[in-house]
């Protein structure tokens, strides 16, 4: 299945929050750490509720932390 | 391997296990008899207990996993996969009744149903790997 065109930077954003791991992130905004590892490997977009507790969680705007990439490229 | 990925593949084993115990009687059911609604309902029994078993030992090895709900990426596997699943056992229902019109007997569609069936559980636990291997 193709990768989604929604980018993240949810590994940088874990790692310059003290080093958090997967679990622990995943168990704040309530999924498991086999999901987050495919939201961090683009194998499946979360959705806007979850994004945005994702968000939450590092404290940054929700563009931070996923851009899209349209395929048309900017008009 | 998330904890209903396991589930997939243990209830998937199962599914296949007890349908191959069934399809070493398909010979017979070109003539179905009693017997064979008893071998059917001892491969329900078979599934329901090896299912059973199974589902216990991991429950016991991943209490904390077998405790968490379904996230949203889960319950999205699942529901793909049941789409499928459901699709397969309704074309495979209908082309079931169709065999009426080639002279198969009641008995034989009620065989074809069942079929149809399984098919549609093995389609839908082995999409739900799939989902979970190759993402959703």
């Amino acid at each position: 299945m193709r990768a989604t065109i929604i980018s993240n930077r949810i590994r940088q954003l874990r790692f310059e929050n003290g080093e958090m791991t997967q679990q622990q992130l995943g168990q704040r905004i309530g999924v498991t750490r086999q999901t987050l590892n495919a939201i961090e490997l683009g194998k499946y977009s979360p959705s806007l509720e979850a994004a945005f507790r994702i968000a939450e969680v590092f404290g940054v705007p929700l563009e931070q932390v996923f851009q899209y990439k349209s395929a048309q490229g900017p008009s | 391997m998330p904890f209903r990925e396991k589930s997939a593949w243990v209830t998937l084993i199962a599914i296949l296990l007890v349908s191959a115990l069934f399809v070493l009687h398909a010979p017979r059911l070109s003539h179905p008899g009693p017997g064979d609604f008893h071998t059917l309902l001892a491969c329900i029994a078979a599934f329901v207990v090896i299912e059973g078993v199974a589902f216990l030992v991991l429950r016991l090895r991943y209490p904390e996993d077998a405790r968490t709900p379904a996230d949203e990426r889960e319950q999205l596997i699942n529901l793909k996969a049941t789409r499928l699943a459901s699709g397969c056992y309704v074309i495979g229902s209908f082309l079931a009744v169709l065999t009426l019109h080639h002279g198969a007997s009641a008995v034989m569609i009620g065989y074809f149903v069942v079929l149809a069936f399984v098919i549609a559980e093995i389609l839908k636990y082995g999409a739900r790997i799939v989902y979970y291997r190759r993402g959703v």
